[in-house]
């Protein structure tokens, strides 16, 4: 639950015709299915309209002329239409269904897509909550707009134009009073709409915070027993209780009392057409049948007029929603290939990073004017406190940001030259909290390298140090690594992501040491297996590990953007300054960790 | 109507069966819940009387002599039915809802106060998410239960009932020829509804899937992009994707069998129907006032009844979550104000162990044998490795866990006739990576207070706990969030502002965990500085990492697998050997090795 304090965001109230457009324009492609659910639901309510004018031809022609061939010959053709009607319901239930299903899937299917092109510093601001509700709630109602809703007022008008018709046929002077309340009708139905949506939001508003207000207490449960703040607690979230009963039972009673208002301005209508009706029939203009059928046009109306205010109530959040998918398609990747980009077939060279500035907000720049020379093969580590940009300088070489000022040069070309597939291809990376992903461990290795087969597999995780505690599982490469690898240790998911990066065979390894304690023996697989990499090309190491740090062919310590001090380890300590000090006290807490004197690893294998 | 709060213990509705416990958590709304369904009936009453009145109309008004005058008194009744029935709506409607969100406040405020009284055993035990899942949107669920379905099911029942009790009277052979139907449509019904709800769990299910998988694309982004792998995530991304198009159209394909099915039912039992009411009416056997009666009740049997099978199932769905919410109510709270011992001020602070024993789960001892006597005012070290029980001896301080054997006393009195609001009052805690709650700093720091506190106090706290200038450097200094919406605190300047908020809250006895793991150096001496301060003149547990926080206390005890295996200071124990000397060797020869090390430089 990482997004429970993800407020639902407001929208614009303004009707936007361009999304609506763009969002009825996803149909296109499915134009076929849309033909069809719109001729279906034509015919469902002709027919429907047909049936009720039927039943008062029962009345007219049949019982009150008591003629039983006219019965047998209504009562057939009624027959013969239950089944147009039914074959039509079968459609249009079947197409529209089957259009929004497969707008769902093509939305996401394009969204997904787009994300995986999208830069990291798009994935950097935005939570991965906001993202997630992008395809799959907004999605949800963008299809049903253009599904169900788009039905539901096609049908909603059909419905009532062919009432309209069948009314003006019976009689067009009572046609005419009944049509001058259809519009009070509407408008207090679509009025009602609007605001019991704005006390639905209010809810949902509401709801979000009680949902992180458990998450919350449940979480932080010790603290409050600890502190017994059982009480201050509840009383504090029986405000939220008490706003959510007010806003809850004044939404549910606004709904309640829609339907009956809607019906109370419609028996109106029903009214008018009982006493001018009946002056009618008085006169002959008019026959019984016809006043059965009015009342009947009438009740049967309120229903398309109900859905109809519903849809169009609800359309100002499918737009919302349409606007913020379109929002997610439409942003540009903010690094991308050049028009000219190539693969210079190699990027094992020496590596400059000339006059280099790099800022995350324009304000508060996080690299100045940083200069360093690598050469091909080099091992370099960056040690320093956090937040001085050492994860910076890695995230800029691997390309996930651009510097945005100064150059980077692999091989003496700007590496923006170079496309993106030729860099992050020939690039392996191991980063400080390993993410796997849910499948077996060969899944996950044969992730540095598709086409790896189990001889490969085995290899790349023999020289990571990882075959033996996976043999040693009982399942073997086939088991399970959970979501986000939560069945395996931090170790070995940290051993088993050095195995995928061995697999890909990296000219350029980047590695951000875990700083979580893993058993001494894993630490030493994990050692080992740095080490396999390190050789024949260039490394970059974010280190806390004193034997990565000292096999380093340079040491860099980074503070506040700038390299503070850099050389050799032995030169690094006769500075005294920085370095120094970092190593003594990694030093301590190292050898206090191996000697098992306090705490000592709980010890579970690996 | 807002006062209903946790008026009482829903551990009093716990039944053996689901609908009986569903039925006592109706508890102070059983009689507004039987209006609404009565309110219910009266509509349909309403509909039904507008009916009768329309046949009326036919057969008595228009061939009256003086049917102009009578005319706008038939259009007023129609008006006054309409009235009538709709107010009745209303009525329903809104008492239910008064049913339905009293009754999931009620369980809301009950289950956030459950909760955090629920005994630290079943915490160590259970899921957030799942918790706060069915605090949700089970209760959610249960809402729903009163103010959609149980009501919805009336509604179809009773305009099944009301409309064919005025059938009858009007013609049974003809009412029970309308109905013939009703048994079959009502099976037809549940039977697809249970399938349906099934294929839309399994849809559900996928929409699940596919949004982890999204996740945990997202999550991984960098390295998806670290290994271009982009391609191969979009053909996973397809196949749940397609999966879930897939399991859609096997809904809808129920779906579009049932509907025009029973459409086709339906529609040849209302044919039927009216073709019988028109030979009747032909013969003269009801009146055309009759026929028109009947030709509209019949529609509001024949029509709501095709939806009792989807109430119907969905109410089984609310039984499921009310069953889930009930499992939480069942479990026992730990009675926070029980204690036949309670003084009025706080306790001095002498704390003695005889032979104190404590085991999670019977069989398997954590700590044996405790002994230990701690005068007001010390400070206890507690030393040993991971698993040797030196968290647990301090957890039965508070009572978080109940010790099983021996005798624990706090001021000469045995702690567990302490009531636990009195011994958490007094004993304040700092752990090795205190949880912050997603509020100001400042509420952060007042969290544990007992009474209002001043922006001095607040700040002197924060002072002492030498974190005041890091706060001022926020942008919105102690106004500044903690967490996602806010700041990102790291584990050093969390802690400091544990320490600040024990502080305040002023506690005479103090439990720490003094662990600066993965802090720097100068942070380091920082929050010892603190915790020093904050140890002055109170009775303190330290659980130890480092020699040096160890050489100032009075007592330093070394566990082992749950024993006490060596007490004594820190000179005494060097004296006596053992376990602590080859501690103190192993710290001494890191730093020899450290001057070996730099002695080559």
């Amino acid at each position: 639950m990482s997004d429970f304090g993800f407020e639902e965001e407001e929208f614009t109230t303004d009707f936007s015709g361009q999304t609506l457009w763009r969002i009825l324009g996803l149909a296109r492609p499915h134009w076929r299915w849309v033909l069809g659910f719109l001729f279906t639901i034509a015919v469902v309510s002709a027919v429907d309209s047909i049936l009720t004018f039927i039943t008062a031809k029962i009345i007219d022609d049949a019982i009150l002329a008591n003629d039983r061939e006219a019965l047998i010959r209504w009562v057939t053709l009624y027959a013969g239409l239950i089944f147009v009607s039914a074959a039509g319901v079968f459609g249009f239930i079947y197409l529209a269904g089957i259009l929004g299903e497969r707008i769902r899937y093509d939305m996401r299917r394009s969204l997904f897509n787009h994300l995986q092109e999208l830069s990291l510093s798009y994935f950097d601001r935005t939570p991965v909550g906001w993202i997630i509700s992008r395809v799959t709630s907004d999605t949800d109602r963008v299809a049903e707009l253009v599904t169900w809703g788009l039905l539901d007022v096609t049908w909603g008008i059909l419905n009532i134009l062919t009432a309209m018709i069948f009314m003006v046929i019976i009689n067009w002077r009572l046609a005419l009073i009944v049509f001058a309340f259809l519009p009070v009708i509407v408008i207090s139905a679509v009025e009602f709409r609007k605001r019991i949506l704005t006390e639905f939001r209010l809810v949902r508003k509401i709801n979000s915070k009680i949902t992180g207000a458990f998450n919350e207490s449940v979480t932080g449960v010790r603290v409050t027993k600890a502190l017994g703040r059982e009480e201050e607690n509840l009383r504090e979230f029986g405000g939220l209780t008490s706003d959510m009963f007010k806003a809850g039972y004044r939404a549910a009673w606004l709904s309640a009392l829609f339907l009956p208002v809607v019906q109370l301005v419609s028996s109106f209508a029903i009214g008018a057409v009982v006493w001018f009706g009946g002056l009618e029939v008085l006169t002959g203009a008019m026959t019984i049948g016809g006043i059965q059928a009015f009342v009947s046009y009438i009740l049967f109306m309120l229903w398309p007029i109900q859905e109809m205010a519903r849809v169009y109530a609800e359309m100002q959040r499918a737009l919302a929603s349409g606007e913020r998918v379109f929002s997610l398609m439409d942003s540009v990747p903010e690094i991308s290939d050049k028009p000219d980009a190539f693969d210079p077939g190699s990027i094992l060279g020496d590596i400059k990073f000339d006059h280099v500035d790099f800022h995350y907000k324009a304000d508060s720049p996080i690299l100045r004017d940083f200069s360093l020379s690598v050469e091909r093969g080099e091992t370099i580590a960056l040690v320093g406190p956090t937040g001085g940009g050492k994860s910076t300088i890695v995230n800029l070489l691997a390309r996930f940001y651009e510097p945005t000022g100064g150059v980077i040069t692999i091989g003496g070309e700007d590496y923006t030259h170079f496309s993106l597939q030729a860099i992050h291809s020939r690039l392996g990376m191991v980063l400080q909290t390993p993410h796997l992903f849910s499948g077996t461990i060969r899944d996950n290795i044969r992730y540095g390298y598709l086409e790896a087969d189990q001889s490969e597999v085995e290899q790349a995780a023999k020289i990571a140090g990882a075959h033996d505690f996976v043999v040693a599982m009982e399942e073997g490469y086939e088991s399970e690594v959970g979501e986000g690898g939560v069945l395996l240790s931090v170790g070995q998911k940290q051993l088993i992501s050095l195995a995928r990066a061995v697999l890909a065979d990296p000219e350029i390894f980047i590695m951000d040491e875990a700083t979580s304690s893993v058993d001494t023996l894993t630490e030493s697989l994990i050692q080992r297996g740095i080490e396999a990499m390190m050789t024949d090309r260039t490394s970059f190491i974010i280190a806390h590990r004193l034997s990565t740090i000292k096999r380093a062919d340079r040491i860099l310590v980074i503070r506040e953007g700038q390299i503070a001090e850099m050389g050799s380890h032995l030169e690094l300590l006769r500075l005294r300054g920085h370095y120094y000090r970092l190593y003594t006290q990694q030093f301590r807490r190292q050898l206090e960790k191996q000697y098992g004197v306090f705490g000592a690893p709980k010890p579970t294998p690996a | 109507m807002t006062e209903l709060g946790t008026d009482f213990d829903l551990q009093e509705t716990l039944a053996d069966r689901r609908i009986v416990g569903l039925w006592r958590l109706m508890r102070g709304f059983r009689l507004i819940f039987l209006v609404a369904t009565l309110s219910i009936g009266g509509a349909a009453l309403a509909r039904a009387g507008t009916y009768l009145l329309l046949g009326f109309y036919v057969d008595q008004v228009l061939v009256a002599e003086d049917a102009g005058r009578l005319l706008p008194w038939v259009a007023l009744a129609f008006l006054a039915l309409a009235l009538a029935q709709g107010g009745a709506t209303f009525l329903s409607g809104r008492l239910a809802a008064k049913t339905a969100e009293g009754i999931a406040k009620r369980t809301r405020e009950y289950l956030f106060d459950h909760l955090q009284r629920l005994h630290f055993r079943y915490h160590d035990k259970a899921r957030t998410g799942e918790l706060v899942q069915r605090s949700t949107s089970d209760v959610d669920a249960i809402r729903r239960f009163f103010s959609d379905q149980a009501l919805g099911a009336s509604r179809i029942v009773l305009l099944l009932v009301v409309n064919l009790a005025v059938l009858i009277n009007l013609n049974l052979r003809l009412a029970l020829l309308s109905v013939v139907v009703v048994p079959i449509t009502v099976a037809m019904s549940f039977f697809l509804f249970r399938r349906i709800s099934e294929a839309y769990e399994a849809y559900q299910e996928q929409e699940a899937t596919l949004s982890n998988r999204l996740q945990e694309n997202l999550s991984g982004v960098r390295v998806v992009k670290a290994f271009a792998r982009q391609e191969y995530e979009r053909s996973k991304f397809d196949v749940e994707n397609w999966e879930k198009f897939t399991r859609g159209r096997r809904v809808l394909r129920l779906h579009s069998v049932y509907w025009p099915l029973s459409d086709i039912l339906s529609s040849f039992q209302l044919l039927f129907g009216l073709t019988i009411g028109a030979l009747m009416a032909m013969d003269g056997t009801i009146t055309i006032g009759a026929y028109i009666t009947y030709a509209g009740m019949i529609f509001w049997i024949i029509w709501p009844i095709r939806n009792l099978g989807r109430l119907v199932v969905q109410m089984s769905a609310g039984l499921v979550s009310y069953g889930r919410v009930a499992e939480i109510i069942r479990e026992q709270e730990e009675p926070l104000r029980l204690g036949e011992y309670e003084p009025t001020g706080p306790p001095a602070g002498e704390v003695t162990f005889e032979g104190v024993e404590f085991e999670y789960e019977a069989g398997s001892p954590v700590l044996r044998q405790i002994d230990l006597h701690v005068r007001p005012g010390q400070v206890i070290a507690l030393l040993g490795p991971t698993g040797s029980g030196k968290s647990s001896l301090v957890n039965l301080l508070p009572r978080f866990y109940e010790y099983t054997g021996g005798s624990l006393k706090l001021d000469g009195v045995e702690l567990n006739t302490y009531p636990r609001s009195y011994l958490r009052r007094h004993i304040g805690i700092v752990e090795q990576e205190p949880f912050l709650f997603s509020r100001t700093i400042r509420e952060n720091i007042a969290y544990g207070a007992k009474h209002e506190v001043s922006q001095e106090q607040i700040e002197a706290a924060a002072r002492a706990a030498a974190i005041h200038d890091v706060i001022l450097t926020f942008s919105d200094g102690y106004d500044t969030l903690v967490g996602e919406r806010g700041v990102t605190l790291s584990g050093g300047q969390k802690q400091r502002i544990a320490i600040a908020r024990t502080l305040l809250a002023d506690p005479q006895i103090l439990i720490l965990d003094d662990s600066t793991s993965s802090v720097d150096p100068e942070t380091e001496v920082l929050i010892r500085e603190a915790l020093e301060r904050l140890m002055q003149n109170r009775t303190s547990f330290v659980i130890a990492h480092r020699i040096q926080s160890l050489m100032g206390a009075d007592l330093i005890l070394v566990l082992d697998r749950g024993r006490v295996v060596q007490r004594g200071t820190h000179e005494e124990l060097l004296e006596e050997g053992g376990l602590y000397l080859q501690i103190h060797d192993a710290q001494t020869r890191i730093e020899v090795e450290l001057g070996k090390e730099m002695a080559g430089v």
